[in-house]
């Protein structure tokens, strides 16, 4: 039986190790399009600070995969799926043909109408190879402007205001608040970053960049001109799941899966930040983010695309790692 | 990553550029200074689809061999490419095309069997080509721009290169090539703008590079070869090549003739006449030429032979190296039929080498056999030749005006070298035969004259010692492992002591390029300084320790690797500290 996986995350590794620790027999591929073994992203930020070392990031070495039988084929990036004939089709139209299917490919940062014209300018902060590029380019950054939403946000300010860079942070809402529900800050976020020394421009969002001599020359809405050695932006956060186009898996925002993590089609399952799950509290289906929930449904995944039934209980909230300190957050509620 | 040397392989089919694509990137790098080696592979057919490769390594410091492994490997095609993976180093990185047209079973692509050690980075090739071309035209191009991006080299160097190999095609082929170029550089740029640097030393000055083969017919022609005839063979053709298109410029001649014998005979006969003539081939035309050898030997007709060593025996593996012809160069006549047999080390001792094949042909009026190899001949590199022309050279012994008077072309010497006139000369007969003949030149089947004329034949072998180059030997001289070598494994070996003197194990080598004869002294001094010897090469019957086994009774290890890839230092280091861990117990 071959299970192929696509998205080489925490879901996606976590269900690949959990089904060849059930059945050693099962081959199973996981095809990630990163270029590194599975890591953790909640850890980035402190290996930018060269708090920890790099292999401190991924989540085992590459002697475990071997030893699980685990084939890791990364840099690849799956283009489309056919359920019909239970194939996939990688972005240099290799066909894979697969028995059992998991879609683990998580969420990622994207660009509205109005920053999509500046991309080129714009770095993101959400995987290894942005934070190694960033990493180059550090020494030479003094200004930064940071221009988004969510808790890997604030990760991102802090982070750089502990590197000693000087931070404008921009946000559509009143105050920062980063939709944090619980922290253990003294008093309020906003009053507390601004302490740290951190910039804040509020109800005011970025609207044009352009690169002068010494890096780039940012204007917003409400015409305020900053000028930057490197901008941080982005406007939504949503899952990757360009490879179902047109492959009759049901999605709303993220794809849409039961309990058991399977999808509308037969034998293809979801996990992770990519899927949408149905809460009964609120009556809707809604995506419960974070490393946690990715491991857990990536376990539930891999256990049920094994033949077993078990079922994945929605998490309120998520704990998030922010430079040591724990907070809770609930994204797109 | 940091880098100082770097290889590269362009894995493709015919009609990908691949040979072109080698020339661009060695080509950019030589102009910017650094150390080039180039080493092409082609199927054997000569139409068809057949796979080639170019690998590409460049090195801030001086290169002997191809190395081991691959930094990166661009698989222009991908079922083809998917066997070259095996020499990409970990950490390695491979450029595939994504764009390719139609579906890809999974066994079949290359994609697929990249291993997580290795990084693959998809590049539309064919897509991006087709922008810039309106067709495939200029592949290599889109592959090499994102190359240059990658390993951060200067782009305006590939820019010149570019017009240098196509302002003859004309404008429209430049201009599309420059565009492929920085589409492949503007997409690394984009999509993988984490790059290495490669170190490089503003200062370094502009290199040239050249081929074995290259340099064997520049140094032929620099050192009077009037009259070269031969009959096209892989990997030797190139000698041909050359000569066919320089020496008319200098009122010499190339003759190709029908086959091997007669191209041999051919130059036998411009020999004959006085004139400096040489053939080039590989090892089934040498065997056809023996018999011919054999007349060069017995008739005292000097003559030069290069033999481009291809993979034999027969027709065998035409595009692949391999040195198993030392055999049939040293011993392949029939009789008591000494010749004189070299090996050229490296692209510098191609050149400088010929020269003195052929000033000891001449002189010794004997057959020179000059054991070339098809990674030493077709390889490109960046070397500095130190040019010596004297087109009117001659060595030939010429009689006094009293030997003249009663000319006895196989007259008994001290040395064993008779005087030599050409024919026709004023008051002088020369007669000449390929039987027994007497000191006159004339047939005589009497058994001391024979004893006489063979020893004469074999003296020459001792008096030219004088006149050829000592043995080199290079590393530790205070070491106990010695290595003895011979051509073109020479670079492999050095780096293979290079790689051992890292992990502190001290070797020593000696190397000559004089197979046959040799100063026998230098030899068993250095044999005698080894407490172990160590003795590689690419044949299956270790023809090259054979020979050093009888003339100085030594008991080497061998390692004897039947090629078809140039031998891996690695490989060699290996045995070096395998054969120190056994002298440390
Ligand atoms: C900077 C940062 C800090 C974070 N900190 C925390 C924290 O402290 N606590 C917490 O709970 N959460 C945190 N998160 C969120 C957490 O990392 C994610 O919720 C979690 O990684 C989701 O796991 P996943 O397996 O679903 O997706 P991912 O980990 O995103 O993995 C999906 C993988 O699939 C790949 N992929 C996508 N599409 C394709 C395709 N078509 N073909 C092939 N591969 C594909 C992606 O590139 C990716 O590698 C953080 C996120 C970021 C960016």
């Amino acid at each position: 039986m071959k299970h192929v996986i696509i998205g080489a995350g925490v879901a996606g590794i976590t269900a690949a190790k959990t089904i060849k620790e059930l059945d050693r027999n099962a081959e199973v591929v996981v095809i990630g399009d990163e270029l590194f073994l599975p890591y953790k992203r909640y850890l980035l930020s402190e290996f930018l600070c060269n708090s920890i070392r790099r292999k401190e990031l991924f989540f085992f070495p590459m002697s475990m995969l071997k030893e699980l039988g685990i084939r890791l084929r990364n840099g690849t990036w799956v283009k489309a799926i056919d359920p019909s004939k239970k194939e996939i089709k990688l972005f240099h139209n290799e066909v894979v043909h697969y028995d059992k299917l998991l879609i683990a490919t998580g969420g990622s940062p994207g660009l509205g109408l109005v920053l999509q014209p500046y991309k080129k300018y714009i770095h993101f902060y959400y995987s290894l190879y942005d934070t190694l590029v960033l990493k180059e380019k550090l020494p030479e950054i003094r200004k930064c402007v940071v221009f988004g939403d969510g808790v890997s946000c604030l990760d991102l300010i802090c982070m750089l205001r502990n590197l000693g860079k000087q931070v404008t942070y921009i946000t559509k809402g009143e105050r920062a608040t980063f939709a944090l529900d619980e922290y253990n800050f003294e008093g309020e976020l906003h009053e507390f970053l601004e302490e740290k020394g951190i910039e804040i421009i509020t109800a005011d969002q970025i609207v044009s960049i352009e690169e002068s001599d010494h890096g780039y020359k940012v204007e917003s809405i409400q015409q305020t001109m900053l000028t930057a050695d490197i901008v941080f932006a982005w406007d939504y956060y949503k899952p990757n799941i360009s490879c179902i186009e047109g492959s009759a898996i049901e999605k709303k925002l993220g794809i849409l899966v039961n309990v058991k993590l399977e999808t509308s089609q037969k034998d293809i399952y979801a996990a992770g930040d990519c899927v949408e799950i149905y809460h009964p509290g609120i009556k809707d289906y809604w995506i419960n983010f974070g490393l946690p929930n990715a491991l857990e449904q990536g376990k539930i995944a891999g256990k049920n695309m094994l033949g077993q039934h078990e079922e994945y209980k929605i998490q309120e909230a998520i704990v998030f790692n922010l430079m040591g300190q724990s907070l809770k957050a609930r994204w797109w509620k | 990553m940091k880098y100082s040397e770097i290889t590269i392989r362009f894995c493709g089919i015919a009609g990908d550029g691949i040979v072109a694509s080698g020339k661009i990137l060695a080509g950019a790098c030589a102009k910017i200074g650094l150390h080039v080696m180039v080493n092409n592979i082609y199927s054997a057919e000569i139409r068809g689809l057949g796979k080639s490769s170019a690998t590409i390594r460049f090195s801030t410091s001086k290169l002997y061999s191809m190395g081991d492994g691959l930094d990166l490997l661009v698989g222009m095609v991908s079922k083809e490419s998917i066997i070259d993976l095996r020499d990409v180093k970990e950490r390695g990185n491979v450029i595939y095309d994504t764009s390719t047209i139609g579906d890809v079973v999974e066994e079949d692509s290359l994609v697929s069997h990249i291993t997580p050690e290795i990084q693959g980075h998809g590049l539309p090739i064919t897509k991006l080509a087709n922008e810039a071309s309106g067709t495939n035209q200029g592949k290599n191009l889109v592959a090499i721009g994102a190359i240059c991006y990658f390993y951060s080299l200067p782009p305006e160097m590939f820019v010149d290169q570019i017009k240098g190999l196509f302002t003859r095609k004309g404008e429209r082929v430049v201009e599309i090539n420059i565009k492929a170029f920085r589409l492949g550089y503007e997409y690394f740029k984009e999509n993988y703008p984490l790059n290495n640097q490669f170190e490089i030393d503003k200062r370094s000055k502009p290199r040239k590079l050249t081929s074995g083969n290259d340099a064997i017919a520049k140094g032929a022609i620099d050192c009077g070869l009037k009259f070269f005839a031969g009959y096209p063979i892989t990997p030797a053709t190139k000698i041909m090549e050359i000569a066919a298109k320089e020496l008319p410029k200098l009122g010499g001649w190339t003759l190709q003739m029908e086959d091997e014998i007669a191209a041999i005979g051919a130059v036998l006969g411009a020999w004959f006449a006085g004139k400096r003539a040489m053939t080039a081939t590989s090892g089934p035309g040498l065997s056809l030429m023996s018999e011919m050898i054999n007349l060069s030997v017995m008739a005292e007709i000097p003559t030069v032979i290069v033999n481009v060593q291809r993979g034999g025996p027969s027709t065998g593996l035409p595009t692949k190296v391999e040195q198993g012809d030392l055999n049939i160069a040293l011993y392949g006549g029939a009789g008591d039929s000494p010749r004189v047999v070299m090996a050229p080390t490296d692209t510098e001792e191609c050149y400088s080498g010929i020269q003195l094949a052929f000033d000891i042909a001449e002189k010794y009026q004997t057959p020179v056999i000059f054991l070339s190899d098809l990674f030493l001949g077709q390889r490109t590199e960046t070397v500095t030749i130190k040019e010596n022309i004297d087109r009117d050279r001659c060595t030939r012994k010429k009689p006094t005006s009293e030997q003249l008077k009663n000319f006895l072309r196989y007259q008994i010497t001290d040395d064993g070298v008779s005087p030599l006139i050409v024919p026709g000369e004023p008051g002088a007969v020369y007669s000449t035969t390929g039987l027994e003949h007497s000191a006159k030149g004339n047939p005589n089947y009497e058994s001391d004259v024979h004893s006489m004329m063979t020893a004469k034949r074999f003296r020459k072998f001792d008096s030219m010692v004088a006149d050829l180059p000592t043995a080199d030997i290079l590393g530790d001289e205070t070491a106990e492992i010695g290595i003895a070598g011979w051509g073109s494994t020479i670079g492999s070996i050095l780096e293979g002591m290079e790689i051992a003197k890292k992990q502190g194990v001290k070797t020593k080598l000696i190397k000559s390029i004089m197979i046959h004869p040799q100063h026998e002294d230098s030899f068993r001094k250095f044999f005698d300084s080894c407490k172990k010897i160590i003795i590689p090469e690419m044949n299956y019957q270790g023809q090259y320790a054979a020979l050093l086994k009888s003339r100085y009774g030594i008991k080497p290890i061998e390692i004897h690797i039947p090629a078809v890839n140039p031998v891996s230092p690695l490989k060699i280091a290996q045995k070096i500290m395998e054969t120190n861990s056994e002298l440390s117990q």
